[in-house]
């Protein structure tokens, strides 16, 4: 009977070692491998728990669930602070690891290089959009024209004096560089007579016999023209603001002054508020809120007739834009030279 | 046209600053470029009277005079030699401010006082004031200059012009008289002009002795002459001295300014013959070919029968409506003058301006159009000038009048108006508007309005011109913004607009760089690298380089690339799309064939990068990129050597290929034949050319998705060694073709030349996925299938497998 106590008693204080050694180690162990081999000391097949369990067998039938309970306790208690010690270790390798592979942030991010559009095609394509979206196709014509459409189509007989406006670079007496997109005009109205609506744009490259900072010998226009039943300038002014803004900006207004070309009656020159200062006078408008971006007007009878259609049931108004100037305006770009220089330094910025 | 103000104040009681002017101008049409004050920073300058001239005692050069400045006399030392005593001179008095800022004071030259300085042209600012012997010093001013005026006052240089910068569809507006009726409608006031405007008929006796023909009536419907006699030549007044000077023209004689004045005032040109030197009647007519004629700046014309000349019984002795002759010029000693008032036809005049390249301020009239109804209004006019000024007494008239238009008359309706412009103006809106520009018209109960236009305004022909009339009158600004009423239409690109967008996107982000070339190039460099001899020649080119229309986009991507590498960018890839021009005949009778080519160059390599390696832009590179434009064209472009005689000694024979798509030439790639690189600069470009419309024939639009099989792939690698001219394609065809359906895909994934690789040799190495759409395949049977293939490509290929 005492021997069985004295045995519980030495038991006891055992288990108090183990717990007391265990949870000492634990803490000062850093390592998983540490942890696991800890483990395997107390608690595997040779580990000093395990060799206590085996005494069990020596304890009276009473004493021995009572241990059993002790022990079990302590196992629990152990185990317990195992997975927290594993926890702990794994924060700390996290961290180490978080640590050693911290990269330069500052050092410069690689791409695959893309390359760049032109300003002048990336301005077209918006024009483009913007017309499409106001459902307008896009119709082309030849840039070696006949003198026939370039000029007298469009209401501009031989020795007229308006054709001093523009100088052409001729190929025979006949046939020449386009100088406007305006030629499409009238071979577009051929095509289509009689449907209705003629509602197209035509951008392109026109030729004029120039060249210095706001002039190029090669440029680029949008030409515009819509002929239907009842179209009114009104409607011009529409279209043209409904552009504008799209083009712009939301806030920009325009205004129409009278101007002249031999393809339209009226004609107007269309202004658009200044998208530096908004109107309120700056270097870019030359101080006075306004910048010029296009001409238009109603299309002449003459011209409705040479295209096919009867000036008495049709009206129409179109409209031609540079290029160039929108592109110089948007990007404010100062030498028109620039566009054509293609220096790919240039390029790239856009 | 150079609109002086002072002048224009003659016609129109005017509150507006120049600027508001300018601007009432501009919203109304006729469009002002500038306005231009006249006094360019003149303070204190006084007309002088030199007194006495004497040697400056310290110096050679200079000289002491003493002038006159009416208030007091003055010592002023100038070095100039022009001057005499008597003579009139600017002074600037100490104090005086010059343009330019320049202030003038007391100052000791070489030990004398001067109290002030005398000034040249030149120094003023000022052009065309003074006598002839101003040339090189002084400005020695007429002798009507008084003593003691400011200089400013005397010269009228407190005066605004606005420049005009007219449409062609305006000449009326290089008249004065015009321009204030055209403002006058614009501010809504009545101009106020003299009674000689109002007539057109003569008030003279008809000349018996001159005869006029015009002998082509189709350049020249009226021809009218004012004689006069008893002409004493001499300076003109001041006053209209000063407003030719304010409209740019230089003031010569009393008769000659007389010419220059009406014609400004009315718009017509005219002519003063010297009566004495003509020799009979005065002929309207065609020159002769190989007729010569020496005009007033003294240059010999070679004229030809395409040119209207006024000619007497000896031969051509004016330019009709260009320039007169100089021998039947004006000159001091004239007694008897023809003025000469007519019509020329516009284009007539302009041709032989043109022909010539001679223009005058009479010529720019007449190109334009003149009012042929005008003619004696403005002799009328030179009479009266003729008069006032004791330059002569005007004595008969003689006038051959062939034709005349018929008044324009033009019919409208109210509710045509408000249609075309989409406004809705009233009954007095547009009659306001008839009234302010002073035409006549009626209202006819069918509501219709008939207008009768003035001559003086051609422009006016249609219906349409009467509604611009209204709509500028009343202002654009009151236009309302409406939308289009009709039926609604869908924008959208045709196929072709859309492929040539999707390749300029495709190449884009396939890291090329879009330039945009003129469509003119050098003809040796068109001759070089297009069709050789089908290049269209421009007339008139703006310079040699820019002679002939290119067949060919490689001359102006190589010559940016050129142009890249002097500035030390050296690492390109450059692309253009766009039309070159291919004539069959010459000259061209029908419009040449324009295509669109795409074209692009490579050279140099990427970015250095501390990552990245860097890529050489090399043929491979450029193969890369075109493969992008085949996945995007939904086509397969096959590459063989180059057959094309075109580019021999252009592109290097062992680097370049042509390139066909079903079966159909396409174009080429290929790096540039040695040394002609060097030549501009470059370093072995690679250059790419390609049909558009080839690429549009047979391009796929719609995409048909393919699926994948969802069992596991299983990937074999292969390598090879072959002879070095073994084309690596027909390996990999030859392997897909063994492989048969288990066999999905075979890539190159290695090439390599050199030790240990016997020389001629070069190993290619392979990687096969198999893949069955059914089943997992098993190793084995990939295994055996595997050395099918490589014993069959040994046997054909004579090739070595590469353990």
């Amino acid at each position: 009977m005492f021997k069985n106590r004295e045995r519980v008693i030495r038991l006891k204080a055992e288990l108090e070692k183990i717990k007391k050694e265990t949870l000492h180690k634990l803490e000062q162990l850093t390592t998983m491998e540490e942890l696991q081999d800890l483990k395997v000391k107390v608690m595997g097949k040779k580990g000093s728990l395990t060799a206590l369990l085996k005494q069990m067998g020596t304890l009276s039938p009473e004493e021995r669930p009572k241990m059993g309970q002790i022990i079990n306790e302590l196992r629990g208690k152990l185990e317990q602070a195992w997975e927290e010690k594993a926890k702990q270790l794994e924060q700390i390798a996290l961290a180490a690891r978080l640590e050693g592979e911290k990269i330069d942030i500052s050092l410069p991010g690689c791409w695959l290089p893309k390359g760049h559009q032109h300003p002048l095609s990336k301005v077209i394509e918006e024009i483009e959009d913007i017309f499409l979206g106001m459902g307008f196709t896009i119709a082309e014509g030849p840039e070696i024209e006949t003198d026939y459409y370039n000029f007298e189509a469009l209401n501009l007989p031989k020795d007229h004096p308006a054709r001093d406006m523009q100088d052409s670079f001729f190929i025979t007496e006949d046939i020449l560089l386009r100088t406007q997109t305006s030629p499409v005009q009238v071979r577009t109205m051929e095509k289509m007579k009689p449907q209705l609506p003629v509602k197209i744009i035509a951008p392109g490259k026109v030729f004029r016999h120039d060249d210095d900072a706001t002039h190029s010998p090669m440029f680029h226009q949008v030409e515009g023209l819509l002929v239907d039943k009842g179209i009114r300038m009104s409607d011009l002014k529409g279209i043209l603001l409904y552009f504008s803004r799209q083009m712009f900006g939301e806030s920009r207004e325009i205004r129409l002054r009278p101007s002249f070309f031999p393809f339209t009656e009226p004609s107007a020159e269309v202004d658009v508020s200044c998208m530096l200062c908004g109107g309120d006078g700056c270097r870019l408008c030359k101080y006075t809120g306004w910048i010029e971006i296009l001409g238009s007007g109603m299309v002449h009878p003459r011209v409705l007739e040479m295209g096919g259609y009867n000036p008495k049931e049709v009206t129409g108004f179109a409209f031609g834009m540079g290029v160039e100037r929108i592109a110089m305006l948007k990007y404010g770009i100062e030498d028109m030279r620039l566009l054509f220089d293609n220096d790919i330094r240039f390029l790239k910025q856009f | 046209m150079r609109v002086s103000i002072e002048w224009l104040k003659q016609y129109l009681k005017i509150e507006q600053t120049p600027e508001e002017l300018a601007e009432i101008l501009t919203r109304g049409g006729i469009e002002v470029g500038g306005v231009e004050y006249l006094n360019k920073g003149i303070k204190n300058v006084i007309i002088g009277e030199i007194k006495t001239i004497n040697a400056h005692p310290n110096a050679q050069k200079l000289q002491v005079c003493t002038v006159d400045i009416g208030s007091e006399e003055l010592t002023i030392v100038t070095g100039a030699d022009n001057i005499l005593v008597g003579d009139k001179v600017p002074v600037a008095v100490p104090g005086a401010e010059l343009p330019g800022g320049k202030i003038i004071e007391t100052a000791d030259l070489r030990g004398v006082e001067s109290q002030g300085m005398l000034c040249s042209e030149k120094e003023l600012e000022l052009e065309f004031v003074g006598l002839d012997r101003s040339k090189g010093g002084i400005l020695i001013l007429y002798p009507d200059a008084e003593v003691g005026t400011p200089l400013v006052d005397y010269l009228g240089l407190d005066n605004y012009v606005l420049e005009l910068e007219l449409y062609p569809n305006r000449p009326d507006c290089m008249s004065m008289v015009n321009v204030a009726r055209e403002l006058g409608t614009l501010l809504g006031k009545k101009p106020n002009f003299a009674e000689w405007l109002q007539t057109d008929e003569p008030i003279w006796p008809t000349d018996v002795k001159q005869k006029i023909n015009i002998e082509n009536p189709e350049l020249s419907w009226r021809y009218s002459a004012l004689l006069v006699e008893d002409v004493v030549i001499g300076p003109s007044p001041r006053w209209m001295r000063n407003r030719l000077r304010a409209a740019g023209i230089r003031p010569i004689n009393n008769v000659v300014d007389i010419t220059n004045y009406c014609m400004l005032e009315t718009g017509q040109p005219l002519h003063a013959f010297d009566r004495d030197k003509l020799k009979g009647t005065v002929r309207v007519r065609l020159a002769q070919e190989g007729e010569k004629l020496v005009t007033l700046d003294g240059v010999e014309r070679q004229l030809d029968n395409s040119m209207l000349v006024i000619a007497d019984d000896s031969g051509p002795i004016a330019l009709a409506g260009v320039m007169g002759g100089l021998d039947t010029e004006v000159t001091a000693s004239t007694k008897r003058i023809l003025f000469e008032s007519a019509h020329f036809a516009g284009a007539s005049i302009r041709r032989t301006s043109r022909k010539l390249g001679l223009r005058s301020e009479s010529s720019s009239r007449f190109e334009k159009g003149v009012d042929p109804h005008g003619t004696v209004t403005t002799l009328v006019r030179v009479a009266e000038l003729l008069l006032e000024l004791e330059a002569g007494v005007p004595m008969s008239f003689v006038e051959h009048k062939v034709y005349l238009p018929p008044q324009t008359v033009i019919e409208f309706s109210r509710e045509r108006v408000n249609a075309v412009l989409g406004v809705d103006y009233s009954k007095q809106e547009v009659e306001r508007v008839l009234e302010s520009l002073n035409f006549d018209y009626e209202h006819r109960p069918d509501g219709k309005y008939i207008v009768h236009i003035p001559s003086y305004r051609q422009d006016l022909k249609i219906e349409e011109d009467m509604i611009e009339e209204i709509a500028r009158i009343n202002g654009y600004d009151r236009i309302p913004t409406t939308l289009p009423q009709g039926v609604q239409t869908q924008g959208r690109r045709t196929p072709e607009q859309e492929l040539r967008r999707k390749i300029r996107h495709t190449l884009v982000k396939a890291g090329m760089n879009e330039i945009v070339t003129y469509s003119f190039v050098k003809k040796e460099n068109d001759d070089l690298w297009g069709l050789r001899g089908m290049n269209i020649p421009i007339l008139n080119p703006l310079r040699e380089e820019l002679g002939v229309m290119r067949t060919s986009l490689i001359p102006g991507l190589l010559e940016t690339a050129a142009r890249n590498a002097a500035r030390r960018n050296l690492d390109l890839l450059l692309f253009e799309m766009g039309s070159v021009y291919w004539q069959h005949e010459l000259p061209l009778k029908n419009l040449p064939q324009e295509k669109t080519l795409i074209a692009g160059l490579a050279q140099g390599q990427s970015p250095r990068h501390w990552l990245v390696p860097q890529i050489k832009f090399d043929f491979y590179f450029v193969k890369g990129i075109l493969n992008q434009l085949e996945l995007a064209c939904g086509l397969e472009f096959t590459y063989t050597p180059l057959k094309n005689d075109r580019y021999q000694g252009l592109l290097h024979p062992g680097r370049s290929a042509e390139i066909h798509v079903a079966g159909e030439y396409l174009g080429f790639i290929g790096e540039i034949f040695p040394q002609l690189d060097a030549k501009l600069g470059l370093e072995r470009p690679v250059l790419f050319e390609l049909d558009f419309d080839v690429l549009y024939k047979n391009c796929k639009t719609t995409l048909v998705a393919k699926s994948y099989p969802r069992f596991p792939a299983i990937q074999r690698d292969l390598a090879l060694v072959v002879a070095q001219n073994v084309a690596s394609e027909a390996i990999k065809n030859r392997i897909l073709e063994l492989g048969g359906d288990l066999l999905q895909e075979v890539e190159i994934f290695d090439v390599y030349q050199g030790r240990p690789i016997p020389e001629g040799h070069k190993s290619l190495a392979f990687s096969l996925r198999y893949q069955s759409p059914e089943r997992t395949l098993t190793d084995e049977e990939v295994n055996n299938l595997n050395s099918n293939i490589l014993a069959s490509i040994q046997e054909e290929f004579g090739a070595e497998w590469r353990k």
